[in-house]
Protein backbone atom coordinates (compact mmCIF):
# COMPACT_ATOMS: atom_id res chain seq x y z
CA UNK A 1 0.00 0.00 0.00
CA UNK A 2 2.84 2.25 0.74
CA UNK A 3 3.71 3.31 -2.50
CA UNK A 4 0.12 4.58 -3.26
CA UNK A 5 -0.03 7.28 -0.82
CA UNK A 6 1.57 10.11 -3.22
CA UNK A 7 -1.38 9.32 -5.22
CA UNK A 8 -2.86 11.60 -3.38
CA UNK A 9 -0.64 14.29 -3.87
CA UNK A 10 -1.05 13.87 -7.24
CA UNK A 11 -5.01 14.94 -7.49
CA UNK A 12 -3.67 18.32 -7.16
CA UNK A 13 -2.11 18.06 -10.55
CA UNK A 14 -5.59 17.16 -12.12
CA UNK A 15 -6.02 20.71 -13.78
CA UNK A 16 -2.82 21.68 -15.21
CA UNK A 17 -2.16 19.82 -18.93
CA UNK A 18 0.32 17.34 -19.67
CA UNK A 19 2.16 17.78 -23.51
CA UNK A 20 3.07 15.00 -25.72
CA UNK A 21 5.27 14.05 -28.21
CA UNK A 22 2.53 13.68 -30.68
CA UNK A 23 -0.95 15.63 -31.39
CA UNK A 24 -3.40 14.49 -28.80
CA UNK A 25 -6.33 15.30 -31.27
CA UNK A 26 -5.00 13.28 -34.51
CA UNK A 27 -4.92 10.12 -32.20
CA UNK A 28 -7.93 10.89 -29.48
CA UNK A 29 -11.00 12.32 -29.80
CA UNK A 30 -12.35 14.53 -27.03
CA UNK A 31 -15.96 14.07 -28.13
CA UNK A 32 -15.99 10.10 -27.72
CA UNK A 33 -15.28 10.13 -23.65
CA UNK A 34 -15.17 6.64 -22.44
CA UNK A 35 -15.60 5.42 -18.66
CA UNK A 36 -15.13 1.29 -18.24
CA UNK A 37 -14.79 -0.50 -15.23
CA UNK A 38 -12.42 -3.32 -15.00
CA UNK A 39 -9.67 -5.45 -13.61
CA UNK A 40 -5.69 -4.48 -14.64
CA UNK A 41 -3.96 -6.90 -16.45
CA UNK A 42 -0.77 -5.44 -17.42
CA UNK A 43 1.05 -2.57 -16.72
CA UNK A 44 3.89 -1.28 -19.29
CA UNK A 45 6.47 1.24 -17.81
CA UNK A 46 7.50 2.26 -21.19
CA UNK A 47 8.50 5.51 -23.39
CA UNK A 48 7.01 7.30 -24.98
CA UNK A 49 3.79 6.86 -22.65
CA UNK A 50 2.92 4.70 -19.77
CA UNK A 51 0.04 2.42 -20.56
CA UNK A 52 -1.85 -0.30 -18.85
CA UNK A 53 -4.57 -2.71 -19.68
CA UNK A 54 -8.14 -3.35 -18.39
CA UNK A 55 -10.24 -6.09 -18.91
CA UNK A 56 -13.01 -4.75 -19.33
CA UNK A 57 -16.47 -6.73 -19.73
CA UNK A 58 -19.09 -5.74 -22.08
CA UNK A 59 -22.74 -5.99 -22.20
CA UNK A 60 -23.02 -9.60 -23.29
CA UNK A 61 -20.30 -10.36 -20.32
CA UNK A 62 -17.43 -10.76 -22.70
CA UNK A 63 -14.25 -9.79 -21.92
CA UNK A 64 -12.36 -7.04 -24.20
CA UNK A 65 -8.89 -6.11 -23.08
CA UNK A 66 -8.29 -2.16 -23.16
CA UNK A 67 -5.13 -0.04 -23.85
CA UNK A 68 -5.11 2.96 -21.74
CA UNK A 69 -2.22 5.85 -23.11
CA UNK A 70 -0.69 7.49 -19.97
CA UNK A 71 2.14 10.68 -20.06
CA UNK A 72 5.12 9.11 -20.41
CA UNK A 73 7.27 7.96 -17.31
CA UNK A 74 8.55 10.55 -16.48
CA UNK A 75 6.20 13.06 -16.13
CA UNK A 76 3.89 10.50 -14.13
CA UNK A 77 7.12 10.19 -12.06
CA UNK A 78 7.54 14.17 -11.39
CA UNK A 79 4.32 13.87 -10.46
CA UNK A 80 4.57 11.12 -7.82
CA UNK A 81 3.84 7.65 -9.76
CA UNK A 82 5.89 5.24 -9.29
CA UNK A 83 5.52 2.05 -11.76
CA UNK A 84 3.99 0.62 -8.66
CA UNK A 85 1.01 3.31 -8.44
CA UNK A 86 -1.18 1.05 -10.61
CA UNK A 87 -0.82 -2.71 -10.19
CA UNK A 88 -2.21 -6.02 -11.96
CA UNK A 89 -5.21 -6.57 -10.31
CA UNK A 90 -6.07 -3.78 -9.50
CA UNK A 91 -10.02 -2.94 -9.67
CA UNK A 92 -10.45 0.85 -11.26
CA UNK A 93 -13.02 2.74 -12.71
CA UNK A 94 -11.05 4.76 -15.55
CA UNK A 95 -12.44 7.69 -17.88
CA UNK A 96 -10.74 9.32 -20.75
CA UNK A 97 -10.86 9.54 -24.38
CA UNK A 98 -11.25 7.12 -26.94
CA UNK A 99 -9.15 6.70 -30.17
CA UNK A 100 -10.23 8.42 -33.24
CA UNK A 101 -9.97 4.69 -35.27
CA UNK A 102 -12.30 3.45 -33.15
CA UNK A 103 -9.70 0.40 -31.47
CA UNK A 104 -10.07 -0.54 -27.69
CA UNK A 105 -7.72 1.90 -26.88
CA UNK A 106 -8.03 5.26 -25.23
CA UNK A 107 -6.16 8.10 -23.32
CA UNK A 108 -6.42 7.85 -19.91
CA UNK A 109 -7.39 10.97 -17.88
CA UNK A 110 -8.38 9.90 -14.70
CA UNK A 111 -8.76 6.70 -12.70
CA UNK A 112 -10.88 5.46 -9.60
CA UNK A 113 -9.34 2.64 -7.37
CA UNK A 114 -11.76 0.98 -5.78
CA UNK A 115 -11.59 2.33 -2.38
CA UNK A 116 -12.14 5.35 -4.36
CA UNK A 117 -9.44 7.65 -4.14
CA UNK A 118 -9.11 9.08 -7.21
CA UNK A 119 -6.12 9.95 -9.67
CA UNK A 120 -4.63 11.88 -12.51
CA UNK A 121 -3.64 9.90 -15.05
CA UNK A 122 -1.74 12.36 -17.19
CA UNK A 123 -2.70 12.68 -20.31
CA UNK A 124 -1.35 14.05 -23.57
CA UNK A 125 -3.29 17.09 -24.36
CA UNK A 126 -2.87 20.90 -23.92
CA UNK A 127 -0.80 23.38 -25.93
CA UNK A 128 2.34 25.03 -24.59
CA UNK A 129 4.44 28.38 -25.06
CA UNK B 1 10.14 16.05 0.52
CA UNK B 2 6.33 15.26 -0.25
CA UNK B 3 6.12 18.77 0.79
CA UNK B 4 8.42 20.53 -1.64
CA UNK B 5 7.02 18.13 -4.42
CA UNK B 6 3.37 19.64 -3.53
CA UNK B 7 4.98 22.90 -3.57
CA UNK B 8 5.82 22.22 -7.33
CA UNK B 9 2.57 21.40 -8.21
CA UNK B 10 0.56 24.09 -6.46
CA UNK B 11 2.59 26.84 -7.63
CA UNK B 12 3.00 25.43 -10.95
CA UNK B 13 -1.22 25.06 -10.68
CA UNK B 14 -1.43 29.12 -9.17
CA UNK B 15 0.12 30.52 -12.00
CA UNK B 16 -1.33 28.73 -14.92
CA UNK B 17 -4.63 30.19 -14.13
CA UNK B 18 -2.40 33.35 -13.34
CA UNK B 19 -1.09 34.16 -16.79
CA UNK B 20 0.59 37.42 -15.91
CA UNK B 21 3.41 34.98 -15.26
CA UNK B 22 5.46 34.85 -18.04
CA UNK B 23 7.25 31.45 -17.66
CA UNK B 24 3.77 30.19 -16.41
CA UNK B 25 5.33 29.52 -13.25
CA UNK B 26 5.15 31.39 -9.35
CA UNK B 27 7.57 31.18 -7.06
CA UNK B 28 8.99 31.36 -3.70
CA UNK B 29 6.65 29.16 -1.75
CA UNK B 30 7.87 26.38 0.21
CA UNK B 31 12.03 27.15 -0.04
CA UNK B 32 11.89 27.02 -3.66
CA UNK B 33 13.48 29.87 -5.78
CA UNK B 34 11.83 33.26 -6.54
CA UNK B 35 11.32 32.77 -10.37
CA UNK B 36 10.48 36.75 -10.81
CA UNK B 37 13.45 37.17 -9.32
CA UNK B 38 16.67 38.42 -10.37
CA UNK B 39 18.96 36.83 -13.64
CA UNK B 40 21.37 34.81 -11.45
CA UNK B 41 25.13 35.82 -12.49
CA UNK B 42 28.77 33.71 -12.95
CA UNK B 43 31.43 35.17 -11.31
CA UNK B 44 33.00 37.48 -14.40
CA UNK B 45 29.28 39.13 -14.53
CA UNK B 46 27.83 37.15 -17.35
CA UNK B 47 24.60 35.83 -16.97
CA UNK B 48 24.20 31.83 -15.83
CA UNK B 49 22.40 30.19 -17.98
CA UNK B 50 22.48 26.83 -15.83
CA UNK B 51 19.83 24.89 -14.62
CA UNK B 52 16.99 22.66 -16.20
CA UNK B 53 13.83 24.51 -18.59
CA UNK B 54 11.42 23.56 -20.41
CA UNK B 55 9.92 24.92 -23.32
CA UNK B 56 11.25 27.68 -25.15
CA UNK B 57 9.76 27.08 -28.99
CA UNK B 58 6.77 26.17 -30.84
CA UNK B 59 5.21 23.05 -30.09
CA UNK B 60 1.52 22.94 -31.13
CA UNK B 61 1.52 25.49 -33.34
CA UNK B 62 4.31 28.14 -34.95
CA UNK B 63 2.36 30.77 -34.99
CA UNK B 64 1.75 31.36 -31.27
CA UNK B 65 5.32 32.96 -31.13
CA UNK B 66 4.61 35.47 -33.68
CA UNK B 67 4.09 39.21 -33.03
CA UNK B 68 0.53 39.94 -32.63
CA UNK B 69 -1.74 40.01 -35.94
CA UNK B 70 1.69 39.36 -37.76
CA UNK B 71 0.95 35.83 -40.14
CA UNK B 72 3.72 33.47 -41.10
CA UNK B 73 5.12 34.47 -44.31
CA UNK B 74 4.08 31.10 -46.15
CA UNK B 75 5.18 30.81 -49.97
CA UNK B 76 2.50 29.26 -51.80
CA UNK B 77 4.50 25.42 -52.11
CA UNK B 78 5.03 25.42 -48.86
CA UNK B 79 1.66 26.19 -47.76
CA UNK B 80 0.59 23.19 -50.24
CA UNK B 81 3.17 20.92 -48.66
CA UNK B 82 1.46 21.69 -45.21
CA UNK B 83 -1.99 20.81 -46.56
CA UNK B 84 -0.79 17.25 -47.35
CA UNK B 85 0.98 16.62 -44.59
CA UNK B 86 -0.35 13.96 -42.16
CA UNK B 87 0.01 13.91 -38.23
CA UNK B 88 0.96 10.06 -38.54
CA UNK B 89 3.92 11.41 -40.44
CA UNK B 90 4.93 13.57 -38.26
CA UNK B 91 8.57 12.86 -37.31
CA UNK B 92 8.46 14.22 -33.66
CA UNK B 93 5.49 11.47 -33.25
CA UNK B 94 7.80 9.09 -34.94
CA UNK B 95 10.20 9.38 -32.71
CA UNK B 96 12.75 11.42 -34.58
CA UNK B 97 14.26 14.97 -33.73
CA UNK B 98 12.81 17.88 -33.19
CA UNK B 99 15.00 20.22 -35.14
CA UNK B 100 15.34 23.95 -34.37
CA UNK B 101 13.14 25.63 -33.41
CA UNK B 102 11.01 23.26 -31.92
CA UNK B 103 10.73 21.98 -28.68
CA UNK B 104 9.38 19.22 -27.29
CA UNK B 105 7.46 19.47 -23.66
CA UNK B 106 10.54 17.53 -22.02
CA UNK B 107 13.20 19.66 -19.67
CA UNK B 108 16.55 20.18 -21.61
CA UNK B 109 19.71 22.07 -20.11
CA UNK B 110 22.99 23.69 -21.72
CA UNK B 111 26.16 22.18 -20.86
CA UNK B 112 29.78 23.49 -20.89
CA UNK B 113 31.87 21.80 -22.76
CA UNK B 114 35.04 22.81 -20.72
CA UNK B 115 36.59 22.72 -17.13
CA UNK B 116 36.72 25.97 -16.16
CA UNK B 117 38.92 27.91 -18.77
CA UNK B 118 35.02 29.39 -19.99
CA UNK B 119 36.08 29.05 -23.89
CA UNK B 120 35.08 25.38 -24.45
CA UNK B 121 31.73 25.36 -26.71
CA UNK B 122 28.27 24.14 -25.43
CA UNK B 123 26.41 21.70 -25.67
CA UNK B 124 22.01 21.21 -25.48
CA UNK B 125 21.16 18.26 -24.08
CA UNK B 126 17.18 17.01 -24.29
CA UNK B 127 15.17 14.63 -22.01
CA UNK B 128 13.17 14.33 -25.34
CA UNK B 129 12.21 14.16 -27.87
CA UNK B 130 14.44 12.32 -28.62
CA UNK B 131 17.11 12.06 -26.06
CA UNK B 132 19.97 13.83 -27.78
CA UNK B 133 22.19 16.49 -28.02
CA UNK B 134 22.92 19.72 -30.24
CA UNK B 135 26.54 20.83 -30.14
CA UNK B 136 27.49 24.89 -30.30
CA UNK B 137 30.66 25.88 -31.20
CA UNK B 138 31.82 29.01 -29.07
CA UNK B 139 35.17 29.11 -30.19
CA UNK B 140 34.90 31.53 -32.97
CA UNK B 141 34.94 29.41 -36.24
CA UNK B 142 33.11 29.66 -39.45
CA UNK B 143 30.27 27.47 -40.49
CA UNK B 144 32.00 24.99 -43.11
CA UNK B 145 31.35 25.31 -46.86
CA UNK B 146 29.13 22.58 -48.21
CA UNK B 147 27.48 20.89 -45.18
CA UNK B 148 25.99 17.70 -45.46
CA UNK B 149 21.93 18.10 -44.36
CA UNK B 150 21.36 17.23 -40.54
CA UNK B 151 18.72 17.37 -38.28
CA UNK B 152 20.35 19.97 -35.83
CA UNK B 153 22.19 21.76 -38.58
CA UNK B 154 25.53 23.47 -38.16
CA UNK B 155 25.83 25.88 -34.84
CA UNK B 156 28.46 28.04 -33.75
CA UNK B 157 27.12 30.67 -30.94
CA UNK B 158 28.73 34.22 -28.97
CA UNK B 159 27.83 36.42 -26.75
CA UNK B 160 25.84 39.61 -27.71
CA UNK B 161 26.07 41.06 -24.22
CA UNK B 162 23.16 39.75 -21.57
CA UNK B 163 22.40 37.48 -24.85
CA UNK B 164 23.36 33.96 -26.41
CA UNK B 165 23.47 34.00 -30.18
CA UNK B 166 23.42 30.52 -31.85
CA UNK B 167 23.30 30.86 -35.65
CA UNK B 168 22.82 27.79 -37.33
CA UNK B 169 23.00 26.25 -41.11
CA UNK B 170 23.01 22.88 -42.82
CA UNK B 171 19.69 21.48 -41.91
CA UNK B 172 17.76 18.71 -43.76
CA UNK B 173 14.29 19.49 -44.81
CA UNK B 174 12.92 16.23 -42.98
CA UNK B 175 11.73 17.96 -39.83
CA UNK B 176 8.54 19.75 -39.13
CA UNK B 177 8.35 23.15 -36.88
CA UNK B 178 4.85 21.71 -34.84
CA UNK B 179 2.10 19.60 -34.63
CA UNK B 180 0.63 21.89 -37.81
CA UNK B 181 3.33 20.74 -40.01
CA UNK B 182 4.93 23.89 -40.74
CA UNK B 183 7.77 23.30 -43.32
CA UNK B 184 11.36 24.53 -44.28
CA UNK B 185 13.76 23.85 -47.03
CA UNK B 186 17.59 23.02 -46.50
CA UNK B 187 18.01 26.86 -47.66
CA UNK B 188 16.68 26.70 -43.74
CA UNK B 189 19.02 29.83 -41.59
CA UNK B 190 17.84 29.76 -38.02
CA UNK B 191 19.57 32.74 -35.59
CA UNK B 192 18.19 31.93 -31.85
CA UNK B 193 18.81 34.52 -29.12
CA UNK B 194 18.53 33.26 -25.83
CA UNK B 195 17.88 36.04 -22.84
CA UNK B 196 17.59 34.94 -18.78
CA UNK B 197 15.28 37.62 -18.60
CA UNK B 198 14.73 36.79 -15.03
CA UNK B 199 15.60 33.96 -12.61
CA UNK B 200 13.02 31.27 -14.04
CA UNK B 201 12.53 32.83 -17.50
CA UNK B 202 14.93 32.29 -20.63
CA UNK B 203 13.34 33.80 -24.14
CA UNK B 204 14.11 32.38 -27.36
CA UNK B 205 13.77 34.63 -29.64
CA UNK B 206 14.21 32.83 -32.81
CA UNK B 207 14.62 34.24 -36.51
CA UNK B 208 13.81 31.79 -39.47
CA UNK B 209 14.75 32.51 -42.84
CA UNK B 210 14.26 30.09 -45.35
CA UNK B 211 13.74 31.63 -49.10
CA UNK B 212 12.56 27.95 -49.97
CA UNK B 213 9.66 28.00 -47.91
CA UNK B 214 8.78 31.94 -46.65
CA UNK B 215 8.71 34.87 -48.32
CA UNK B 216 10.62 36.94 -45.75
CA UNK B 217 12.92 36.58 -42.48
CA UNK B 218 10.52 36.07 -39.39
CA UNK B 219 11.05 36.06 -35.86
CA UNK B 220 9.32 34.10 -33.24
CA UNK B 221 9.42 34.07 -29.59
CA UNK B 222 9.15 31.84 -26.87
CA UNK B 223 10.32 31.65 -23.48
CA UNK B 224 11.19 28.48 -21.72
CA UNK B 225 10.54 28.01 -17.98
CA UNK B 226 12.96 27.32 -15.21
CA UNK B 227 12.01 23.55 -13.40
CA UNK B 228 13.32 24.23 -10.25
CA UNK B 229 15.28 21.86 -8.69
CA UNK B 230 14.10 19.83 -12.06
CA UNK B 231 16.83 16.98 -13.42
CA UNK B 232 17.22 15.39 -16.79
CA UNK B 233 15.80 11.66 -16.91
CA UNK B 234 16.30 8.50 -19.50
CA UNK B 235 13.65 8.89 -21.92
CA UNK B 236 13.95 6.59 -24.82
CA UNK B 237 11.28 7.41 -27.17
CA UNK B 238 11.36 4.46 -29.56
CA UNK B 239 11.23 1.41 -26.96
CA UNK B 240 6.76 1.05 -27.01
CA UNK B 241 5.78 3.92 -29.67
CA UNK B 242 2.45 2.79 -30.23
CA UNK B 243 0.96 5.73 -31.30
CA UNK B 244 1.47 6.49 -34.99
CA UNK B 245 -0.53 3.04 -36.01
CA UNK B 246 -3.80 5.27 -34.51
CA UNK B 247 -2.94 8.89 -35.22
CA UNK B 248 -5.04 9.70 -38.24
CA UNK B 249 -5.96 12.63 -40.15
CA UNK B 250 -4.56 15.70 -41.83
CA UNK B 251 -1.71 17.71 -39.82
CA UNK B 252 -3.38 20.44 -37.80
CA UNK B 253 -5.15 20.49 -34.24
CA UNK B 254 -2.66 20.06 -31.44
Amino acid sequence: MKPRLVLAAVLVAAALPVLAHHSFAAEYDEKKPVTLKGVVTKVEWMNPHARFYVDVKDEKGTVVNWNFELASPNVLTRNGWTRKSLQVGDEITVSGSRAKDNANLANARQITLADGRRVFAGSAEGEGK
Amino acid sequence: MRLTFLGVVVSALLCAQAPTSPAGLGGNQRGLPELKGPTPRLADGKPDFSGVWIGGGPVGDLALGMPKGEAIPLLPAAAELMKKRQSKDDPEANCLPTGIPRTAPYPWTFANGSFGNGSGNLYMLFEGNIHSYRQIFMDGRAHPKDLNPTWYGHSVGHWDGETLVIDTIGFNDLFWFDFRGHPHTEQLHTTERYTRLNFGTLENKTTIDDPGAYSKPFTITFNARLMPKGELMEYICQENNQDVNHIKGPAGTP
